[in-house]
């Protein structure tokens, strides 16, 4: 057995390689390619993108190769590459360094807020509830109203026990998440959790198995199950905004898929691509849609859901101290 | 044994870059030998952390790892006995983590191994005037094995609380994950003891998934080798 062993080691030796990957140079050149090989070899998006609107990430390497040279500053160097990230039109792509964070937020910086913190805080009053992130109470028409600004942090099973108990009196609910802006995806399946009876197919989720924008895994079926503590068995309004984004965006499309529950307010953000992160040569950390993520028809919904009721906030509602989107979602529990 | 060392690591799911720090490793190895057999059987536990940080050094990794391997090895002499060798296999385990502490949905990478892996060891005994000294080499490299991985672009999210499992356990060989560990040592006879110096090699690495990982380390070690005999004792 020994010089079996003996001969093995050094033919081991032999065909085994070192497993490494080459470094970029911490130079303006260098971070560029590192950046655009990380977005080329990991991003989710290029084809849906490229039927979308025609986004082409060689012909981008093209345009933006041309603006980067070794003297440049490290504004310079930041604004060229920022905008070459912009070209994928993805509130989930970021490049953060000590001094900015480079976005595209045209999302919801181009249409209008439909939200405003002067009549939240008229409907809010001041003796409302405030559990597990939740602002809650019941409006005057006897109808609940949650407030639910983030879902950055994890729900509570008995808070939001709580939170429904104090409310079971209502007609109806309403759960306004306009601005919320995502957090933990979790939490969203926490949430919608409490809205059915019984499991179903909210979406799918793919994953990418290699570096070819085109190399998925198969469809992965996401079902929600219910809630094993107090479920809602009334109506549900959901308001949303073009600031609903990410987690927030994946609570809307989980609940258009539960009974009884309505989406009425302006098209949600998007945000449908689970990020990843990784850096340049120079630290500058980087943020990306890594997993794409499809409504039951396996659309996408990386640029957002439509509601059911596509509603805007009027100024002449404003100026009586109205809020258009949530009088109009009053109006439907009430039918 | 305890050692301190340098580390390189790479693991594409996480970072495109290397990240380079300290390790502290402690290492129990045992053998075990019956003086009429040829045979004998090795126990070896190491544990080790490591802190690095990016070519910027605005980003840091953290990771540890635990080995666990039990094996048998034959054993004969040369040189009139002055040259001790063995030759064997290892079942070798390796359960750990990286973590690096700025990034989102890859956060860290879980690392979970198991290899059989073929062995050697030689120990040379000489003496520097009246002081017992052995010289020894030990090197280990895995021949094949399982490992866990997460696919290409697949999140800790969809393994573990949705169930989506795609190639998260791969079989591995040394083409796919060629690693080794190495050590050269020098026992000096302190008492009825030795005094352990030397060097290890811990070059553990893998391309499995499209993704590649690398941890390099290498340590400066020290420790004490004791001798235990079980004699029967007959009233």
């Amino acid at each position: 057995m020994k010089k079996y062993i003996i001969i093995l080691l050094p033919l081991i030796f032999s065909l085994a390689s070192c497993v490494d990957e080459d470094e970029y140079s911490d130079t303006p050149n260098g971070n560029f390619e590192a950046l655009w090989h990380i977005i080329d070899e990991h991003y989710c998006f290029f084809s849906y993108k490229q039927q979308a609107y025609g986004l082409d990430w060689d012909e981008v390497y093209q345009r933006y190769s041309k603006q980067m040279n070794s003297g440049m500053t490290e504004d310079q160097e930041f604004e060229v590459l920022g905008n070459m990230l912009s070209e994928l039109r993805d509130g989930h792509v970021n490049m953060y360094s000590s001094f900015n964070v480079a976005r595209n937020w045209s999302w919801h910086e181009n249409y209008p807020s439909n939200y405003s913190d002067t009549l939240q805080n008229k409907y809010l009053g001041t003796s409302y509830k405030i559990a597990t992130g939740m602002k809650y109470r019941t409006l005057d028409d006897n109808i609940g109203y949650i407030r639910y600004a983030s879902f950055e942090n994890g729900i509570g099973s008995g808070n939001m026990d709580d939170i429904l108990s104090y409310l079971s009196a209502c007609n109806g609910l309403i759960i306004d998440i306009r601005n919320n802006t995502g957090g933990l995806i979790t939490s969203a399946e926490e949430l919608a959790a409490r809205f059915t009876n019984k499991e179903i197919l909210v979406g799918y989720i793919q994953h990418k198995t290699g570096n070819g924008h085109d190399d998925f895994s198969s469809y992965e079926e996401q079902r929600l199950k219910p809630s094993s503590g107090l479920r809602w068995q009334k109506n549900v309004i959901v308001l949303t905004n073009r600031s609903v984004f990410s987690a927030a965006n994946e609570f809307v499309k989980y609940m258009k898929c539960c009974p009884n529950v309505k989406i009425v307010g302006d098209k949600t953000g998007g945000g449908a691509g689970l990020p990843f992160s990784s850096e340049l040569p120079n630290g500058w950390s980087i943020r990306f849609s890594a997993c794409p993520m499809y409504d039951k028809n396996k659309v996408s919904t990386e640029f957002g859901i439509e509601p059911d009721y596509n509603v805007q906030l009027s100024q002449d509602d404003f100026l009586k101290g109205k809020d258009t989107i949530i009088e109009f979602a009053r109006q439907l529990l009430a039918k | 044994m305890v050692g301190i060392g340098l580390t390189n690591m790479l693991d594409t799911y996480i970072s495109a870059e290397k990240y380079r720090g300290t390790e502290l490793r402690y290492i129990s190895h045992t053998t075990r030998r019956n003086p009429n057999s040829p045979w004998s059987r090795q126990l070896i536990y190491q544990g080790d952390v490591t802190y690095t940080h990016n070519r910027a050094d605005n980003g840091n990794e953290m990771a540890g790892m635990l080995n666990f391997s039990y094996g048998k090895h034959y054993n004969w002499q040369m040189l009139d006995g002055k040259l001790d060798m063995k030759a064997g296999a290892l079942a070798d385990l390796n359960l750990g983590f990286i973590y690096n502490t700025r990034n989102s949905n890859n956060p860290g990478q879980m690392k979970a191994y198991f290899n059989i892996t073929p062995s050697v060891e030689a120990a040379y005994h000489f003496n520097v005037k009246r002081t017992k000294l052995i010289l020894g080499y030990e090197l280990d490299v895995p021949l094949a094995g399982i490992m866990f991985s997460p696919n290409y672009g697949q999140s800790y999210y969809e393994i573990f609380s949705r169930g989506n499992y795609d190639h998260n356990i791969v079989p591995t060989t040394f083409i796919s994950a060629p690693s080794m560990r190495q050590m050269l040592s020098l026992d000096v006879a302190i008492g009825k003891s030795m005094l352990r110096i030397g060097y290890l090699g811990d070059y553990q690495q893998a391309d499995v998934n499209n993704l590649k990982s690398h941890i390099y380390t290498h340590a400066l070690i020290i420790g004490v080798v004791k001798k235990f005999s079980i004699k029967n004792i007959r009233p």
